[in-house]
């Protein structure tokens, strides 16, 4: 009884390895068929965004990650001020030069470059949101030709 | 600061920005350097004649230029230590 119980499980355990085998290291050639079916399902792309899509950053995503980025910022300490419409200098009691800060933490949380003028010109969270989403990785951003 | 000259203005900010960033591997940390170098330039918003802040400018050019070297000099004790240790 044991002895076969044993010899059963030992050889499903050898129909099973190379089915494993085929997963991990899959074939070049097509075996079949069937198999080939299986391994490309229809929806498989559909997670995947492209990178040549538009509108990948939306006004809330923005939002948020810079508000993420400034609950975190070490001169800011009254966050129950902090909101959507926050002035830095008014609310947040940041000077210039922590704008500055803020400005370089952004540029770097979004992987741009903001030219000085309009580095200057971001002094809420509004702004800076509304620069964001205006970017040609935006929700708002001008159409490419 | 912002009834001053905007030109004068741009080039302190982007020395600042200059400095934040090469202060990204101070020794002492980040945070060390960040400190200073915003009681620093703090210490300066008074200024209003232009003459001034072109020669503070000037000595922000040349505090870049410091932590430049500091750079260095830290990287070439680092190596040296390490090829004398055998």
């Amino acid at each position: 009884m044991f002895r076969t119980a044993l010899f059963r499980s030992a050889r499903q355990a050898v129909r099973a390895a190379p089915r494993c085998q085929t997963a991990i290291a899959r074939p070049v050639v097509p075996r079949s068929l069937f198999q080939q079916k299986q391994i490309a399902p229809a929806a498989y792309f559909q997670a995947v965004r492209c990178y040549s899509a538009s509108a990948g950053l939306s006004k809330d995503e923005v939002e948020g990650r810079i508000m993420d980025l400034l609950k975190n910022f070490d001169k800011v300490t009254d966050t129950s001020k902090l909101n959507s419409a926050s002035h830095f200098h008014n609310d947040l009691g940041l000077d210039s030069l922590d704008t500055v800060e803020v400005v370089m933490a952004i540029e770097e949380e979004f992987s741009i470059e903001i030219p000085d003028k309009e580095a200057d010109a971001i002094h809420s969270v509004k702004q800076a949101v509304d620069y964001i989403v205006a970017q040609p990785d935006g929700e708002d951003a001008p159409a490419p030709h | 600061m912002a009834s001053t000259n905007p030109a004068l203005r741009y080039q302190v900010l982007r020395i600042y920005k200059e400095l934040l960033f090469m202060g990204r591997d101070y020794p002492l940390g980040y945070e060390y350097y960040r400190t200073r170098l915003h009681k620093a330039f703090f210490s300066q918003r008074g200024i209003d004649d232009p003459e001034k802040i072109k020669a503070g400018i000037k000595r922000a050019e040349f505090v870049k230029k410091e932590i430049e070297a500091l750079y260095f000099l830290k990287r070439y004790r680092t190596l040296r230590k390490r090829y004398n240790q055998s």
